[in-house]
C-alpha cells in the first residue's frame, strides 16, 4: 500500500470514528436532571456582594492575628468503644457496596455502588465533615482494617520491633493530590465511570494500596499524608468547630483548625486539584466546551484532533476530556500562583514557595464552596435514591427494608432554592477564605501595612475564584 | 498595630464599598430585568406551535435544541425520527418507542424544575433538552 493510500485509509477510519463518536455532553448516567443556570440578576448581585464584602473586610477586619493559635476544649467524653464500632460499620458498608458492584445488576441506576460512591461518599462526606468533624476518619474502612490487624498482632505478642519506614518528606501530600485527580478523572472522563463492577474493582484496588502503604509507613502517618480521601475529607473537617479525639469531643472556633494545614509538599496541589476538577465538571456543561447548536466547542475540536491522530471514538473523547481536566487544574493553579507572586513582591521577605504553602489553607473554604455549589442538587435529589437502593442494593428485586418502591421526590427543593444555596455557598466560602488570608497575613508580615498590601493580591485571587465559580454556574447549562 | 490603616483610609474603603452597592444595584436594575424577560417568560403555550425535534441520520437536525417551559404548564413536543429507537425524557422518566420514519408526541405536566435530556436511548445520543423554569 502506498503512503498516500495509507493516509487516505487512516482519514476514512478517522472520519468514521468521528461520525460514530458519542456526543460529549453526556454526564453521569445517574443524573437525569441538570441545574438551571443562575439568572443574570442573581449573578450580578452575588458578584457585587463578593466585591463589597472584600472591601469591607479590608477596612473592618481585626488588626491582630486571632486564628493562629488553636484553642480547643473538651466538651464531652466519648466511650472508647465508639471508634471500633464506627470502624466496623465502615468496613461493613464498604463490603456491601463492593459486593453490590460486583454481583449486582450492571445498570448504573439500579445498583447501589455508583450512587453510593459519587453521591454519598464524594459529595455527602465533605459536607458532613464540615458539620460534624472528621467522620470519614471514624468510618474509614482501610484504616479500621489496619488498626484491627495491628491490635490483633499486638495481642498475639507478634513482632513489636518492626518500626515503620520513615515517610519521605518530599513526598508529602502528593499521593493524596494524585488520588483526587485520578478519582476526578474516573468520574468526569472515563467512559466506564458508571459501571458498577469496575467501580467496585477500583475501590478494592485503592483499599489494597492503602493497606500496603499503612503497613510500610505506619497507619497514622499514611492516613495523614497519603490516603487521598482521608486527607481530602480531613481538610474540610478542619473547617468544622468539632474535633473527635480518642475518647473526647473537642470544640474550637470554626475555621481555625485549618490554619497551616497545607504547609507540607503537595498540600496546595491537593486543594487546587479539588477546585480545578470541580470547575471542570461545571465547565463541561457549558457552551464554550460543548459548542452550541450544531457544533463548535472545545470538546468537539479536541475530539476531532485526537480522532485524526488515529484514536478510536471513545478514546478520542476521553483524551479530549483528559486534556480539559488537566488544563483546568493548571489554570486554577496559575491563578493562585499569580496571587502568590504578587504577595512575594511585598516586603520581599518570603520566597514564593513559602508563601504559597503559608496561604494554601485559605483556599479550603473555597474548594468546599465549589463542591456545595456544583453538587448540592445531586445530593438533594440523587441522594434520595439511597432510600430504595439500600432495600435492593443489587438491583435484583429484593426489598430488605420495605423501601424498594420509594422514588425521588423532586419537590423537596425547587430551582430557586438551589440557586440560593449555590450563590450562598460561594459567597460564604469567599468570606471565610478572605478572613483566613487576612489573619495569616497579619501573622506573616511584621509590618501591618505590608500585610494589608499583600492582601490586595490574595483578594484579587479570591475574587477571581469566586467569579469563576459563579460564571460556570451561570453559563453552565446555557446552550 | 492599629496603624495598618488610618481612620480616613478605613472610612474611604467603606465609602467605596457603599458606592459599589449603589452602582451594583443600578447595574442589576438595568441589566437584570432584560435577562429576566428573556429567560423567565416563555411565550404563552396557547399560541405556541408544538415543537418538533427532527432526527436525521440518527442525529438531531441542527444540533440539540433547548425547549423551554414554565413550571405548571405542559411539556409538549414531538420527535420525528428516520431511525427506530426509544426516546427517553430524563428526570420525568418517560419513554416512547419511535418507528423508523415515525413521529411520537410527549405531553407531560411540567412539575420538576431543571434541565432534562431528551435522548435516543438505544444510541445514547442527546437530541434535545427540556428546561422547566420557575
Amino acid at each position: 500500500m502506498s503512503r498516500r493510500r495509507v493516509g487516505a485509509a487512516t482519514a476514512a477510519v478517522a472520519a468514521a470514528a468521528v461520525a460514530a463518536a458519542p456526543d460529549p455532553a453526556l454526564a453521569h448516567g445517574l443524573v437525569g436532571r441538570q441545574d438551571l443556570p443562575i439568572p443574570r440578576w442573581m449573578f450580578a448581585w452575588a458578584a457585587v456582594t463578593v466585591l463589597v464584602a472584600s472591601f469591607a473586610a479590608l477596612a473592618a477586619l481585626w488588626p491582630r492575628p486571632r486564628l493562629q493559635t488553636l484553642e480547643e476544649r473538651v466538651v464531652r467524653r466519648v466511650p472508647a468503644l465508639l471508634d471500633p464500632v464506627c470502624g466496623a460499620i465502615g468496613v461493613a458498608v464498604f463490603a456491601i457496596v463492593v459486593y453490590a458492584g460486583l454481583a449486582g445488576s450492571q445498570t448504573a441506576n439500579a445498583n447501589l455502588a455508583p450512587t453510593f460512591v459519587y453521591v454519598i461518599f464524594w459529595v455527602g462526606l465533605p459536607i458532613a465533615s464540615l458539620l460534624l468533624g472528621d467522620v470519614f476518619r471514624a468510618f474509614n474502612p482501610w484504616r479500621a482494617i489496619a488498626r484491627c490487624v495491628a491490635w490483633g498482632s499486638r495481642r498475639l505478642g507478634a513482632v513489636a520491633d518492626a518500626e515503620p519506614l520513615p515517610y519521605p518528606p518530599w513526598l508529602g501530600r502528593w499521593p493524596a493530590a494524585l488520588t483526587i485527580l485520578a478519582f476526578a478523572w474516573v468520574e468526569l472522563v472515563y467512559v466506564g465511570r458508571d459501571d458498577p463492577s469496575r467501580l467496585a474493582i477500583l475501590a478494592l484496588a485503592y483499599a489494597a494500596v492503602q493497606l500496603v502503604g499503612m503497613a510500610l509507613y505506619g497507619i497514622e502517618r499514611w492516613e495523614e499524608r497519603a490516603d487521598g480521601f482521608g486527607v481530602y475529607f480531613g481538610l474540610f473537617a478542619a473547617l468544622s468547630p468539632l474535633r473527635w479525639r480518642r475518647g473526647a469531643l473537642l470544640v474550637r472556633r470554626p475555621l481555625e483548625g485549618v490554619v497551616g494545614m497545607l504547609t507540607v509538599p503537595g498540600g496546595v496541589a491537593l486543594v487546587l486539584v479539588g477546585i480545578g476538577t470541580t470547575s471542570f465538571d461545571g465547565f463541561t456543561n457549558g457552551t464554550l466546551w460543548n459548542g452550541s447548536g450544531g457544533g463548535g466547542g472545545i470538546a468537539g475540536f479536541l475530539t476531532d484532533r485526537f480522532a485524526s491522530l488515529g484514536l478510536g471514538a471513545e478514546n478520542a473523547l476521553m483524551a479530549a476530556f483528559s486534556v480539559g481536566l488537566v488544563a483546568m487544574v493548571l489554570f486554577v493553579s496559575a491563578l493562585y500562583r499569580l496571587g502568590v507572586q504578587g504577595m512575594h513582591r511585598i516586603g520581599g521577605r518570603y520566597a514564593a514557595r513559602d508563601l504559597s504553602r503559608r496561604f494554601g489553607h485559605t483556599l479550603v473554604p473555597i474548594a468546599l464552596a465549589y463542591i456545595v455549589a456544583h453538587y448540592f442538587s445531586l445530593l438533594a435529589y440523587q441522594g434520595q435514591a439511597t432510600g430504595y437502593l439500600i432495600s435492593d442494593p443489587l438491583g435484583r428485586g429484593s426489598d430488605l427494608f420495605g423501601t424498594a418502591s420509594a422514588t425521588i421526590d423532586y419537590g423537596i427543593i425547587g430551582a430557586t432554592g438551589i440557586w440560593y444555596v449555590q450563590v450562598g455557598a460561594l459567597v460564604a466560602g469567599h468570606v471565610c477564605g478572605l478572613v483566613l488570608a487576612h489573619d495569616r497575613a497579619l501573622a506573616t508580615y511584621r509590618n501591618p501595612r505590608d500585610a494589608t498590601r499583600s492582601q490586595y493580591w490574595m483578594l484579587a485571587v479570591m475574587v477571581a475564584f469566586t467569579s469563576l465559580g459563579l460564571w460556570i454556574l451561570s453559563a453552565a447549562a446555557s446552550q | 498595630m492599629r496603624g495598618a490603616l488610618s481612620r480616613t483610609q478605613r472610612l474611604a474603603l467603606l465609602a467605596g464599598a457603599l458606592a459599589l452597592v449603589v452602582v451594583g444595584f443600578g447595574v442589576v436594575r438595568g441589566g437584570g430585568s432584560g435577562g429576566d424577560a428573556r429567560t423567565v417568560s416563555p411565550r404563552p403555550p396557547a399560541t405556541r406551535a408544538v415543537a418538533t425535534v427532527e432526527v436525521r441520520n440518527a442525529r438531531p437536525f441542527g444540533g440539540p435544541r433547548v425547549l423551554r417551559f414554565k413550571r405548571g404548564d405542559t411539556i409538549r413536543f414531538r420527535v420525528h425520527s428516520d431511525v427506530a429507537d426509544e426516546v427517553h425524557l430524563h428526570g420525568y422518566d418517560r419513554h416512547r418507542d419511535v418507528r423508523r420514519g415515525g413521529t411520537v408526541s410527549f405531553a407531560v405536566p411540567a412539575t420538576i424544575e431543571g434541565r432534562f435530556e431528551v435522548e435516543l436511548e438505544g444510541r445514547a445520543r442527546q437530541i434535545a433538552a427540556i428546561e422547566v423554569v420557575p
